[in-house]
Order: C-alpha cells, then structure tokens, then sequence
C-alpha cells in the first residue's frame, strides 16, 4: 500500500515537473520570438507601420485576426506579386489602404514573419517605470526653490530664537535688579526712542550717507542693466525643450536653425520641419497612449489630422514664437559671417571642444538648456571686447584675409593700388 | 516753532527715504527672467522693417493683407531670385522613376563639393541614416526612430536595392521625402541638395 503511494507521488511529481518545464520552455521561445520579432519589425516594417498608430500603412496590433496566419505568411514577403496575381484578399487590402504598394520582402522567411507576427500580438514589452526616473526631470528645479525656502526658514528661526533669548535675559536681569531693591527706568516707547535718535545730527548723517550710498549703487546698477537681457526667458507657445532636441537626441543646430550658416538671420523653423521627425514621433508612451499634448499644438496650428494624416489648409495658423536675442535696429549682426568665416577663429578664442557647435560660443550650453534663455549680454562692450582679444592670425584658408594680405604684398612693391582692391566696388559703399 | 518745523520737515524726509529705500529692495530683488527689464528708448530698437518670423501689427491698414504675419509666401506666378523649379517630376511614383532616369548631377565630383556634401549631410540626413549612411543613426540608436534603410544593404521601399539608387532618385527622395522622411526642400536649397546626393553616392559604394 505504502509502495503505491510512493510510486504515485512519484508519478505526480515527475509529471509536474515535465509541464513545468514545457510551460516555462514554450514561454521562453514565445518570448525570443517576439523579441527577435522586435528587431525585425524596427528594423522592416516600422517605416511605414506603427503597432497602434497609422501611419504610412495601416495600424498593426490585432493584425492576426483581420486576417489569417496563411494569408500573412504569403503576403508579407512578397505583396506586391499576390496583387499582381489578382489574389482577391490582397486587392482588396490594397485598395483599401490608398493603393499604396507594400514593399516586397523576400528576405522574410515564414520563421522570421511568424515572429514578427508574435510580436505584433504580444505587442510592446511594458518597460518597467522606475518612479525616481520620472520624477527626476521635474524635481530638479523643486529641490532648489525648497533648499531657497529651507535656508530663509532657517534664518527667521534663528532670529525669532535671539529675539526671545534677548528678551529673556532682559527679564532675568530686571528681577535680580529689583531684588537688590534698585529703581529701574521704565522703557522708552520705540516711536518716541526711533525719534529721539533722529534728533541726533551724527545718527542722522549717517544715515543718509547709507542711503545715498544704496540708491546710488542700486541706480548704477540700473543703469548698467538697462536694455541688457541676459537671462531673459520668455514663455513659448510650446514647450520646447532644447535639452532634449538638441542635448539627448544629439540633433545638430543647424537642422532646424539652417539660416545660420547662409544669411544674417539663423531662422525659426517653420513646422514642416517639425513634421520631418513628428510625424511619426508622438510621445505616446510618455501620456498613456495618447499624443503629447505639446506635439499636437502642432499638428493643431498645422491644421493635420494624425488620424487621416491630412493636412486641412483652411485651419492653419501661425506659431507665434517669442523672440529671445533681440538686438536693437541700428545694430547689425551676421550669422554666416561668424560661423563660416570666423568658425575656427572663434573656437579658439572661445575655448570649444571640436564636440560641441560653433554656436555655443555665444548661445551658451543651449544642449542642457530645456527651456531657451538669453546666455550672452549682447551689448556693445561685449562685442567689442571679443573683436579686440580674438586672434585671427594665421587664417590660412579666409578668403577675405587673403584679399588683405595681396593688397598689402602690392603696397609693399609700389605698385598701383586701387579703392577697386580694397572692396570700393561694393554696392554698399555709395548705396546704402 | 523754527525749530519744529524743521523737525517736522526731517521727519518727513526720513520718512520718504525709508520708502525709497524699501521700494529699491523690492525692485532689485525680483528680475524677472520673463521680462526684458529695464528699457531706455524702445523705439530705437524696433526696426521699421518688418521682423523676420515676428507678428505685425494688425492695426496696420496698409499691411492688412499680411494677417499678422511677416513670413509670407511669395505671390502667385512670381518666383524668388535663384528658385529651381521642380515641376517636372512631381510626388509620385512616376515622377520619382523619369527623375530616376532624366536627372544627372550637375556639379562635378571633386573634394570641395564632397566635403560641403558631408558637412549637410551630417547635418540633416546622420541623425536617422548614420554618418555612414548604415542606417545606425544616433536617433535610430536610441530608439526614438526606426526602420531607416541602410544604402549599402538595405532595400528600398520603391523596388530595387538602396545601393542601386542613382542620383536622381535621391534628389526626388530629399525633396519630396517618403514614408516616415519628410520633405528637406525647405532645409537645403538645390545645389546643396545635389552635394548631398554626391557624398550619399559615396557611401552608397561603402567609401
């Protein structure tokens, strides 16, 4: 009897085991597929197809159950040829998606499709939300404001302590006075005290030469600052975040700013540019499936619809960007000229590493800026100060120099030099 | 009563002073970063030309038809100064095949169109295709794009291999965009466009 139970148990045992390991093999297969399946669809489909988004071809999740595993296996590798062949299932797939033609991919064989497909279903894996991680971009300005708050707390509680700590000690000092039986003096009111020292000529003195001191400096200071912008950080209509673009993504100044090394003016895109990348980048996963609210300002200001992927003329409206360096009409500035011809120049002056754009010379460290401000002062004495310490020499390949230094080579020799050479037929010099 | 007068008049003085000085605090105290601060002679700073990408002032009668806009695009039947017209091949898959076919670059190979053409293309094609053109560009890297061909390796959405896209497929490709790559013709006038094609070339033979 005993024997039976034992080898039953036995039996149980094994047997779970084995299913155990088949479930958790199964699953683990499953799981390389989709995986694998990942891979292949970011690297083939994803240029056209998102898993719950339209895009170029249509949305992709439940793709399996519109249509079956047979029909798919035939038609991703070669869709093109199954309309060619009249394939009904296939026409009417391609009719119904704008008859724009899929890309064949004979490369896929049915191992491959089959675990593009198990991805699809299973869908992208869930990445495990680390709370600090979300917190830590808004925390940071927060952790500063408190510490601010912290400190002056602080401050006021040490001098309530002292104010209560004087007063205390006064008491103590009263009550052994009396105790000795000698008269005290009652307090003077402070209205009366504050007005008897301003009877004081000397107190009175001083205390005016403090406050032509202050307001003198205060006025000074006022005065240096005024029409300086430095820091200034208007709020923008979309929160646009310069860290991000331009620090994270690594996305070079002039790929949005391509003025800067053509014309005086380095140019706010316009929203097709935005469009170049947001089209298909929506920042789902940061709002719960849903489009950023600030990515849809344009689509909105563009009057596009993501679901149709239309562009609707009539809705249009401009972008309203506030302008950050503002420099006043009778200053002219050149973009190009600073960062073509004066690029190597510049760097060296301004100590940049071969890593980082010309532009941060003066735009400041624009990649961890996440919200634009004005990093230089832009005034006068700033500019000057620059064109007075920044070594050009040894400028090999400046046209502009070279022009210089063929005139001076002319001077030199004697011979004839005219106003032609040193730019007198510029447009400018009679016609401005 | 000289005398208390005189008191009176300090006291008042004293008195303004404090304020002054309160009022000073206050007013140095809060910069505020959203603000441009104190401004001496604004008018000297506001051109009488319009502001490029900047709105106008809807109160003006005269420039009524610019809607409070100052980026404007041209009239019709006129064109700016230097405009390539692309007409010919238009957005569509034939279009892209006669551009294929008809269109040749028109700049000679050589080193200084080359390295201007690597310069735009770092620029606004190696964040999704790669400085190698391998498809491995820094956004496809770290995910936020995906499914950019590789021109060596890779197929082209429009048939064929990317290796064996001539130049005027490019051209039409930058101009119009496709799939999930937009339109470019806004970002890099034409001559650039053909350096462009010129070094995408290169790498398209792997050098």
């Amino acid at each position: 009897m005993r024997d039976i139970s034992m080898i039953l148990k036995s039996v149980w045992k094994s047997l779970f085991v084995f299913s155990a390991v088949t479930v958790m093999a199964v699953s683990t297969v499953s799981a390389q597929d989709a995986k694998e399946g990942r891979t292949l669809f970011r690297a083939k489909c994803s240029s056209c197809h998102a898993l719950d988004a339209k895009l170029v071809g249509p949305a992709l999740t439940g793709v399996s159950d519109r249509h079956s595993e047979e029909f798919l296996l035939k038609w991703i590798p070669n869709s093109q040829g199954m309309i060619a062949a009249g394939n009904p299932e296939a026409v009417k797939l391609f009719n119904e998606n704008g008859k724009v033609a899929m890309t064949s991919f004979p490369e896929l064989d049915e191992e491959k499709v089959k675990s593009i497909l198990a991805y699809i279903k299973e869908g992208e894996p869930k990445a495990a939300v680390d709370p600090s991680v979300v917190k830590a971009g808004g925390g940071e300005s927060g952790t500063s404001g408190l510490s601010i708050a912290g400190i002056v707390a602080i401050v006021l509680v040490g001098i309530l302590i002292l104010v209560i700590l004087g007063r205390a000690s006064k008491l103590l000092e009263r009550l052994i006075l009396q105790k000795q039986g000698i008269e005290i003096e009652e307090d003077v009111p402070l209205k009366v005290g504050v007005r008897k020292m301003f009877k004081n000529k000397k107190f009175v003195m001083f205390f005016i030469l403090c406050l032509v001191i202050a307001l003198g400096s205060w006025g000074w200071m006022g005065m240096w600052n005024t029409g300086v912008h430095t820091g200034y950080q208007p709020v923008q209509p979309i929160k646009f975040s310069h860290e991000l673009h331009a620090g994270i993504n690594q996305i070079d100044c002039q790929y949005c700013h391509n003025g800067a090394f053509k014309s005086k003016n380095a140019t706010i895109p316009s929203l097709n540019v935005c469009m170049n990348c947001h089209k298909a980048v929506q920042a789902r996963d940061n709002y719960d499936g849903e489009i950023s609210p600030e990515i849809k300002k344009i689509y909105n200001a563009l009057g596009y619809d993501p679901e149709t992927q239309q562009y609707d003329k009539s809705k249009e409206k401009p972008m309203e960007w506030v302008r950050v360096h503002n420099l006043p009409d009778f200053a002219y500035f050149n973009h190009s000229q600073h960062v073509v011809v004066a690029e190597d120049a510049i760097r060296k002056a301004k100590g940049l590493q071969p890593t980082e754009p010309v532009c941060f010379a003066c735009h400041g460290p624009v990649n961890t800026m996440e919200e634009i401000y004005q990093y230089s002062p832009l005034t006068m004495k700033w500019c000057i100060n620059c064109h007075k310490e920044t070594d050009i020499s040894g400028q090999k390949n400046n046209a502009f120099y070279a022009k210089v230094i063929e005139a001076h080579e002319k001077i030199k020799k004697g011979e004839k030099v005219t106003p032609a050479l040193l730019g007198g037929l510029e447009c400018g010099k009679c016609h401005y | 009563m000289k005398g208390s007068t005189l008191a009176m008049n300090k006291n008042k003085f004293v008195y303004t002073a404090f304020l002054a000085i309160a009022f000073a605090a206050t007013v140095s105290a809060c910069k505020d970063k959203r603000s441009t601060g104190l401004e001496y002679a604004r008018n000297m700073y506001d051109a009488l030309a319009l502001n490029p990408d900047q709105p106008v002032d809807t109160a003006n009668k005269l420039l009524a038809s610019f809607k409070g806009q100052a980026a404007q695009t041209p009239p019709a039947n006129t064109k700016p100064v230097g405009f390539t017209e692309y007409d010919e091949f238009p957005n569509t898959k034939e279009g892209y095949e006669a551009a294929g076919v008809s269109m040749v670059n028109p700049l000679p190979v050589d080193t200084v169109n080359l390295a201007q053409g690597k310069h735009l293309f770092n620029v606004f094609c190696s964040p999704c295709h790669g400085e190698k053109g391998d498809g491995q560009g820094h956004l496809v890297k770290i995910e936020k794009f995906s499914g950019v061909p590789a021109y060596q390796t890779g197929a082209s959405s429009r048939g064929g291999n990317m290796v064996d896209l001539t130049a005027g497929k490019i051209y039409h490709t930058i101009t119009y965009g496709v799939n999930n790559m937009g339109s470019h013709a806004s970002q890099i006038t034409p001559t650039d466009r053909w350096k462009v094609v010129m070094y995408v070339q290169q790498l398209q033979k792997g050098q």
